[in-house]
């Protein structure tokens, strides 16, 4: 079955169905699912031999599947699919200036001067763009790689550890750049270890293990899926809450831990005590998700999914605070 | 040229490996070895007899020859061994395999841009020395010295072409740069020095199984015996030493040797081609 992740962002332009990778007898991809949407990114994510460059090589068609079937969606009328491609740790051509390299590669892809000097000024590398790359930090080339890779205004993008090595601006800059082209329809791949940063700007996110998909889908999917649960920090909870004996024992500064399917009750709940006004919510970050997900066997998973019930809130808080609940002071 | 071939993906590829070279200063590098082993085989080749005089031009081309031969290949070797392991390492092959370019586009742009660096050098090198000969030596007609240069010219690119393909060959197949060139040094090492010396010595000491027809397929079986033969058959080879003068003595034609040397390039060109369309990634 397909996995649809974030339909509303716009039209499929990527289908992977059942797709596996063998090389000899090693199976670098297993039974994979996705569909990529106009406008979304996609963060990949895995451990080191998980089987995102695999993804990514196929996606280029650089590699034929061996099994299933991956499909990418052209423009009407549109003769080659407009890809654009980062790889992990590029080093370009030292001896090269960095105007030289993205004339370089606009002439092969027949792009015009004017938009080489465009992408020039707009990744800031214009008072560089006479000098030889070795002279470039390793922000400015991954600005120059970048560049590369939108000089054809891609319909896909796709970018391995683009901030790797990156100081805090420079990778937020990079991600500023992915946004702005997410939101002109691009779909952005994104293969990354760094995934505080990424999480901020991803729509959906593909988690793979040993080639094997082990999570999939928006954030908020992903939580849900997971099981893991969100926490409220009760900042100025004072008193007792006569209605609820499980709130009725917290005080001030502690914290609850439920269900992502049930926060928003909760919350609801809480803002109608009106004894607790200031509390926080701490939903599972993504580099949970992924530590859960990677100890997790995939059929795990399948099973915690099922577990989701539509129990009532209050039926799932007192199922949940009973055995779970920390009340250690923050 | 029109705009049609500048843009095609073979010349911007074969132009950027020019502009590397250029920028690396690899051309002025082997541009400046070229001239100095030209000049000074011309000019100061004699000094080993006792004299300063400028040798017949039979003498002068079979020197140069013999020189030429263990430099050019090494130079090609050179030029062309990170061509591929190199880029794989940096990144960039993949890159631009995803661009919408074939591998045989790359291989020929690159063989294209090595090449035109190769000819650079072999042409300033030793027509800067034809032109100083037509200058100093009146005893030569400005029509022997032009043709022996032409010829010297072109059966170097021809030598420097094959071990450019052999480079990529190895560049191709290795894992790491520095395992190319060391393989690469192996090979130059196997058909510069030792095929060429145990050829030698087998002509030398007259065995009995070496007939013409076994010495000519020996000769054609090395790109670099097959540049001696082309560059000493059409030159007064009794002139020479006695032992490149047996190889002078080939039954074969300049013409058919030529035919031989493309053979070669041929060859070489189609196991380049496979072996980078079966490259893993």
């Amino acid at each position: 079955m397909n996995t649809n992740l974030n339909p509303l962002c716009g039209k499929p332009v990527v289908r992977v169905e059942h797709v596996g990778l063998r090389f000899g007898d090693f199976e670098a991809l297993q039974d994979i699912n996705i569909d990529i949407f106009q406008g979304q990114t996609l963060a990949l994510l895995g451990h080191n031999g998980a089987g995102k460059s695999s993804l990514i090589k196929l996606i280029l068609g650089l590699v034929k599947p061996t099994s299933g079937k991956l499909t990418i969606f052209k423009e009407h009328g549109q003769s080659n699919i407009n890809l654009g491609y980062l790889p992990e740790d590029v080093s370009f051509y030292d001896k090269l200036t960095g105007l030289e390299v993205l004339r370089y590669f606009a002439a092969l892809k027949g792009i015009n001067v004017t938009r080489v000097m465009q992408l020039i000024e707009e990744f800031e590398l214009g008072y560089a763009q006479h000098k030889p790359l070795k002279t470039y930090s390793k922000g400015m080339k991954q600005r120059l790689g970048v560049a590369q890779a939108i000089l054809s205004h891609p319909d896909i993008l796709l970018l391995d550890e683009p901030t790797v090595g990156l100081d805090p601006q420079a990778s937020q800059f990079l991600y500023q750049k992915i946004d702005s082209l997410k939101q002109q329809g691009c779909a952005v791949i994104v293969c990354t270890h760094e995934l505080s940063i990424v999480e901020k700007h991803l729509d959906s996110a593909l988690l793979l293990a040993q080639g094997r998909r082990v999570g999939c889908g928006t954030l908020n999917e992903l939580r849900q899926t997971s099981g893991l649960k969100s926490q409220i920090k009760l900042a100025d909870f004072a008193g007792t809450v006569q209605r609820d004996s499980y709130l009725a024992s917290f005080s001030q500064g502690q914290k609850l831990l439920v269900d992502s399917a049930e926060r928003s009750a909760v919350v609801e709940y809480l803002v109608q005590q009106k004894q607790c006004s200031d509390f926080s919510v701490i939903e599972p970050s993504l580099e949970s998700i992924y530590h859960h997900c990677m100890l997790q066997q995939p059929d795990r998973i399948e099973q915690s999914k099922v577990a989701t019930t539509q129990k009532g809130w209050r039926q799932s808080l007192q199922q949940l605070l009973r055995p779970t609940v920390s009340q250690s002071p923050l | 040229m029109n705009s049609m071939q500048l843009t095609s993906p073979v010349w911007v590829i074969a132009s950027k490996e020019l502009r590397d070279s250029l920028r690396n200063r690899w051309i002025l590098f082997m541009g400046g070895m070229f001239m100095m082993l030209s000049l000074s085989v011309t000019f100061a080749g004699s000094a080993v007899t006792g004299e300063l005089a400028l040798p017949p031009l039979a003498n002068l081309m079979s020197s140069l020859s013999t020189t030429a031969v263990f430099i050019i290949p090494l130079a090609a070797i050179l030029l062309s061994y990170d061509s591929f392991v190199g880029e794989q390492e940096a990144g960039t092959l993949l890159l631009l395999l995803s661009y919408p370019v074939s591998r045989s586009q790359i291989l020929m742009g690159k063989l294209l841009g090595h090449c035109l660096v190769m000819f650079i050098t072999t042409s300033c090198a030793f027509g800067l020395t034809a032109g100083l000969l037509l200058v100093a030596g009146s005893e030569y007609s400005a029509s022997q010295v032009v043709e022996a240069f032409a010829k010297f010219i072109l059966s170097s690119n021809l030598l420097a072409l094959t071990f450019i393909l052999i480079g990529y060959i190895v560049s191709l197949r290795a894992t790491e740069k520095a395992k190319a060139v060391a393989g690469l040094l192996f090979v130059w090492f196997l058909l510069v020095l030792i095929y060429d010396l145990l050829l030698l010595t087998v002509l030398v000491s007259d065995v009995g199984f070496m007939d013409k027809q076994l010495l000519n397929i020996l000769i054609a079986f090395n790109p670099t015996d097959l540049y001696r033969a082309i560059n000493l058959v059409t030159l007064d080879h009794h002139s020479t030493g006695a032992a490149l003068s047996m190889i002078a003595d080939i039954d074969l034609s300049a013409t058919a040797m030529y035919l031989i040397m493309f053979c070669w390039i041929g060859i070489l060109l189609f196991i380049s081609q496979k072996s980078f369309s079966a490259k893993p990634l």
